[in-house]
């Protein structure tokens, strides 16, 4: 009887968690972090003539990070003005300590001076993405 | 852990974790150290051998796989092998406690591992992946 209450209990907190990772996962989400490290230090490239950066936080073994890379690759491709650089978090843990990033892929958008101004973790959604860019 | 193995189909290693969230619901509503018993070796050869050893692996490979066609991607095998580590603690704990007549320690134990199997069953996130991230993060 116990065993049961238990059952059903866990996988209702289970699906409860699972929804909530399914409907952030991917999600455009604007974040203001005024204290926040300069990104355009962090990946090591000055911004040029760009006037988006989008720092993509991976780790060595991680499925949804080489979609991710393939994803913005091809966003920056499209949009002279956006830069794609990636960061494996295995060599540089320094960075995913600084900007508090707790999974891979986990992708920060910064603007010309460096400012951060939106996360995704997980896959992003590429309309979400590509609409949050031309804002 | 001994040598890194090639690429799973992921599709197995959900076939995987759904046949595991059977078998530890199962454990919940038996209360039966014997069955935990059974699903912490088979934790034990996917965290120690490798999936492609454990009953579960060599059943999709036999019986599912030849139905789906060939793989459209491939996971890396540390991250889920790790998994299976962390399955196994939790299983192996679960069978102690219901085998020593402490059931308590059993049912909390079993609940967190089949938390983490039917995660992964029905939503496809891997909660011991992610930790082998972190921990990847925390070691470097």
């Amino acid at each position: 009887m116990v065993g049961l209450l238990v059952l059903v209990g866990v996988l209702a907190a289970a699906t409860a968690v699972g929804l909530v990772l399914r409907s952030r996962a991917g999600r455009v989400r604007t974040t203001a972090r005024p204290a926040a490290p300069n990104g355009w230090d962090l990946a090591g490239t000055p911004a040029g003539d760009a006037r988006f950066l989008l720092l993509q936080l991976s780790s060595p073994i991680c499925t949804p990070c080489r979609q991710t890379a393939v994803l913005l690759s091809g966003v920056a491709a499209q949009d002279p003005g956006v830069r794609h650089v990636e960061i494996d978090v295995a060599d540089r843990p320094d960075v995913a300590r600084e900007l508090s990033v707790m999974r891979t892929p986990t992708t920060i958008g910064f603007d010309r001076t460096g400012r951060e101004v939106l996360r995704i973790s997980g896959v992003p959604r590429r309309g979400e993405l590509v609409t949050a860019l031309e804002r | 852990m001994s040598a890194p193995d090639g690429p799973l189909d992921p599709r197995g290693v959900r076939f995987a974790a759904i046949v595991t969230t059977v078998v530890l619901a199962l454990v919940l509503l038996s209360g039966s150290g014997w069955l935990a018993l059974a699903q912490t070796l088979v934790f034990a050869l996917g965290a120690f051998a490798g999936m492609r050893f454990t009953p579960y692996g060599v059943l999709y490979r036999l019986v599912v796989a030849p139905r789906l066609g060939p793989p459209a991607e491939r996971e890396p095998a540390a991250p889920v092998r790790f998994s299976q580590l962390v399955g196994f603690v939790f299983a192996a704990v679960g069978t102690v406690g219901y085998l020593a007549g402490l059931p308590v320690l059993g049912i909390v134990a079993i609940a967190f591992a089949l938390a983490a199997a039917f995660l992964n069953a029905a939503f496809g996130y891997c909660l011991g992946c992610e930790m082998y991230g972190l921990l990847a993060r925390a070691r470097a």
